[in-house]
């Protein structure tokens, strides 16, 4: 079976000439659940938006980015965006609709889907990210929190076998992060999660990868990357919180 | 704040006018406006109809009075000027009334139009009267993300003025053309990532 998401020495250099990313290679099994960890400015998100297709601007020939075993390239970058559901960091920029359904159904209507299934879709996805009974309300008046749902919502509906969020809890108070973690729980797509926030990457990804200055600098079993604190400090991280606590009644 | 200026009435409560088929309201408006427009300034039973017409919908659709006012007050200077240049041509100076007339008719009447009709509503009736596809999508993107800009030409000019600690009209403006600067490089860059996450969903 191919990998969900293969890339391979993936390399990208900004039009100012910084190199965003330096031979950056890694894949993700179906169903995996991965965290992408690294400080400001690592890469992450320019990473993310090379397995949708946004990003190179130019087509690229070799192939480095494959999802599910096929290249995105030019040619497939239709098949590739209905495979991989990309999650932005700023809500704003997701929910480009007047209205909460309206931008749900965005994504179901780019398919060419029926009215009815359309709305189908809406109601499900809107029900999944919690947010049954919002679809009339305007965009702009969410709060941050549900504005976060409401675009989770916008990619469901899209039904994409992998998930890629960026930085899905920054900026969410103590309960929305936690609503947002169980609601991520749910899904069961393939989910590559960028983000600062170690204790949900503890939570749900049994494994991570730690992005600096563009390139890997580790890959492992989440727990075991987590507790190097020298690997952690080295890439502006931390040991978190929960796991330096003992939890004698725990697992 | 902002949304004091621009956005859609919020209290809104349920109406007969706001009951009435969108279709039926941007209609009437429009032949209202049109009707206005081309009437010839002596037709002063047009203007009266007009009015009452107006005075109609504006005590069924249950619209706070004040919020009117305050709303033609924002629109106004575009009216008076307008006004004001016709009483200033010798030529024509007799019908700066009539402008002012015909122009208060007008922005009331879309005023009450669109406080009383939902903006998905309007964009529902432009798609069903075959209005090009590219148009709506930029009126839809314009108005969702004109509250944006504001919100985030709000911050800017908050987060400037915390560290202003003069009160010179010059070092204002100066602020003040930054900001719109500032606000101009970042609506682009944010046009690019709205761009980009329309894509990511299918935008052909």
């Amino acid at each position: 079976m191919s990998a969900a998401i293969q890339v391979t020495n993936l390399g990208y250099r900004y039009h100012d000439g910084t190199e965003a990313l330096r031979g950056v290679s890694f894949s993700v099994a179906p169903g995996e659940c991965v965290g992408l960890l690294g400080p400001n400015g690592s890469g992450k998100s320019t990473l993310l938006l090379h397995l949708n297709g946004l990003l190179p601007e130019k087509p690229d020939v070799a192939g480095a980015v494959r999802i599910l075993g096929q290249p995105v390239a030019p040619d497939n970058l239709e098949t590739v965006r209905r495979q991989v559901g990309l999650v932005f960091q700023d809500p704003d920029d997701q929910l480009f609709c007047p209205s909460v359904q309206e931008d749900v159904a965005f994504g179901p209507q780019q398919l060419g889907l029926s009215e009815a299934e359309v709305r189908a879709r809406v109601q499900r996805a809107l029900a999944q990210a919690g947010l049954a009974g919002f679809g009339r309300r305007a965009t702009h008046h969410l709060s941050h929190g549900e504005k976060r749902r409401a675009c989770l919502a916008g990619v469901l509906a899209c039904e994409p076998s992998i998930l890629v969020l960026d930085e899905p809890t920054s900026d969410l108070d103590p309960r929305g992060r936690r609503e947002f973690k169980a609601l991520l729980r749910q899904i069961t797509a393939t989910k590559l999660i960028a983000t600062h926030d170690l204790e949900l990457v503890v939570e749900l990804c049994s494994r991570a990868i730690v992005l600096d200055h563009g390139a890997v600098v580790a890959d492992g079993p989440t727990a075991e990357l987590l507790n190097n604190e020298e690997l952690m400090l080295a890439h502006g991280l931390e040991r978190p919180h929960i796991l330096r606590h003992h939890h004698p009644h725990g697992e | 704040m902002i949304d004091d200026w621009i956005g859609h009435y919020h209290g809104r409560r349920s109406s007969p006018v706001s009951r009435l088929p969108a279709a039926f309201k941007l209609g009437l408006a429009l032949a209202m406006i049109v009707g206005t427009v081309l009437a010839p300034p002596a037709a002063v039973g047009w203007f009266i109809g007009m009015a009452l017409v107006l005075a109609l919908a504006v005590a069924l659709s249950r619209l706070p009075l004040r919020f009117l006012l305050k709303r033609l007050a924002w629109l106004s200077p575009f009216i008076l000027s307008v006004a004001l240049v016709n009483a200033l041509q010798p030529a024509v100076r007799g019908s700066w009334l009539a402008v002012a007339v015909k122009s208060t008719i007008c922005l009331l009447t879309i005023i009450v139009v669109s406080n009383t009709t939902p903006f998905s509503g309007i964009l529902r009736v432009l798609k069903e009267a075959h209005v090009p596809g590219l148009l709506i999508t930029t009126i839809a993107l314009m108005h969702r993300y004109l509250f944006v800009l504001a919100e985030e030409a709000e911050r800017m000019r908050r987060a400037r003025a915390s560290r202003t600690f003069t009160r010179e009209r010059r070092a204002r403006w100066h602020a003040l053309s930054t900001v719109v600067g500032q606000l101009f490089v970042r609506a682009s860059e944010r046009a690019e990532r709205i761009y980009d996450a329309m894509c990511a969903r299918g935008w052909k």
